[in-house]
């Protein structure tokens, strides 16, 4: 008897795991040919909604896109307000904080690149912040924001949005959009730079084609693999002490699933840095290239 | 890993905030840190100037200083040899003024000494005279004789 109450009590692993790493979706559903949230993230048209997997193109990662935006307009307005209160003589600290990033990244973009441009170091500026946001997401608890949204029940006592992931890199489709605004500065440099011609002769090899575009994806690929990667080790953590809790019924085992997120929050805060450095530094090199007379 | 129309807001939300660094962030960045720069090196600027000013102005003081002392010395000296002229001045006022009271006692000495001799001489030929009167027992006539006596008085 209590054994068998005991497995009731284990979470299915895979649903945890894929609860965790499903995005909040909006989305056009073939099925009912209507617009509306995925099954299971809603109570209200079940029968009619489709699952995230069925939903086509046309659909919308709600969380993404409200953290992505809402962690821009925090940390742009940040900056933006340390401006408008911005003296030019002694500057106190925010405003020598916020300076100290300008002049990292405006240092990063005068060493290394070389022509003339106006715009690459609002580019890296905007991408090494923005992604450094997204990034710093991946340190709030893996459950904090399911654990919210489980709470917000309607009157059957499902959750209207159990499923929120506040991490928008953890998404390929952020990286991917940022890569895409880099692949078309390096295409506009190139041009700029060498003429249609001299862009299109990079080509002559049909290898390099594939070089181009794999390029720019694989720049994409790996701000998300590392920041998914990462979640998901916070998630495998939560699993494992998650069930030796339940299983053996002991609170104590809430130290060192304690103990073992803050290792690897630890470890993780260098990658969430190193990440949106290394995404600034291939973007001002790519672009670099793109101006570079050969 | 699904890539779906997320990917179109992301993208119109970077370019978004692309525009916003471009137009307001990096720009007034800039204008902040190149202003203080430009004061930075104002300040240094200013602060050598000082400096070069100060050394200037200690360059000048010295030699004020030197050029007071070396007055002063002079001064001294000269004071020194005002006070040898002083009192070589003193001494040969002194030595012309012993000169002359002695001078002076001397002519009053030789004056007296001439008028004792007169003295002497008009008794001395009175004396002779009456000398003269006593030998010869008559009266001589002092105004008939005069040459005479005068040249008697004369030999004395």
């Amino acid at each position: 008897m209590a054994e068998k109450n005991l497995t009731e009590n284990l979470i299915p692993t895979a649903d945890y795991i894929s609860h965790h790493l499903t995005n909040l979706t909006y989305g056009w559903c073939e099925k009912s040919q209507s617009w509306g949230f995925a099954y299971h993230q809603q109570n209200i048209f079940k029968e009619t909604s489709c699952k995230v997997s069925e939903m086509g193109f046309w659909s919308f990662h709600l969380d993404t896109i409200f953290m992505s935006t809402f962690l821009g307009l925090i940390f742009f307005g940040f900056f933006g307000l340390v401006l408008m209160g911005a003296k030019k003589g002694v500057p106190g600290k925010v405003q020598n904080f916020a300076e100290f990033v300008f002049e990292f990244i405006s240092g990063a973009v005068k060493s290394n690149f070389h022509g003339t441009s106006k715009i690459i170091g609002p580019l890296a500026f905007a991408s090494c912040v923005w992604i450094l946001s997204w990034n710093l997401m991946d340190l709030l608890p893996v459950e904090m924001t399911n654990f919210f949204g489980a709470n917000l029940v309607n009157s059957e006592g499902t959750s209207y949005v159990g499923y929120f992931k506040v991490l928008p890199t953890a998404d390929v489709n952020a990286p991917l959009a940022l890569a895409l605004v880099v692949m078309f500065f390096v295409t506009f440099y190139t041009i700029a730079n060498h003429g249609l011609g001299g862009f299109l002769k990079e080509f002559i090899n049909p290898i390099e084609l594939v070089g181009y575009f794999s390029k720019h994806v694989a720049l994409a690929l790996r701000l998300y693999g590392n920041l998914f990667a990462g979640e998901m080790i916070f998630i495998l953590i939560g699993i494992m002490f998650g069930q030796f809790l339940l299983s053996f019924g002991q609170t104590l085992w809430f130290i060192p699933g304690l103990m073992m997120n803050l290792v690897w929050a630890l470890f993780h805060i260098l990658i969430i840095a190193l990440q949106a450095y290394i995404f600034m530094m291939l973007t001002i090199a790519y672009i670099n290239l793109a101006c570079a007379k050969h | 890993m699904n890539v779906n129309a997320t990917f179109f807001a992301e993208l119109i939300a970077f370019c978004i905030f692309i525009f916003i660094t471009y137009r307001y962030l990096w720009p007034s960045f800039s204008n902040i840190l190149e202003a203080r720069q430009e004061e930075i090196s104002e300040g240094l600027e200013a602060a050598i100037q000082s400096q070069r000013k100060l050394e200037e102005a200690n360059e000048e003081s010295r030699k004020l200083v030197e050029d007071a002392k070396s007055e002063a010395s002079s001064l001294i000296a000269q004071a020194g040899s005002r006070g040898d002229q002083i009192v070589d001045e003193a001494k040969n006022q002194a030595i012309e003024e012993q000169k002359k009271i002695k001078d002076s006692a001397e002519a009053d000495i030789e004056q007296n000494i001439t008028k004792a001799k007169e003295g002497l001489r008009e008794e001395v030929a009175a004396l002779v005279i009456a000398g003269a009167e006593r030998i010869l027992n008559k009266e001589v006539d002092e105004s008939s004789n005069k040459d005479i006596v005068d040249a008697l008085i004369k030999e004395l």
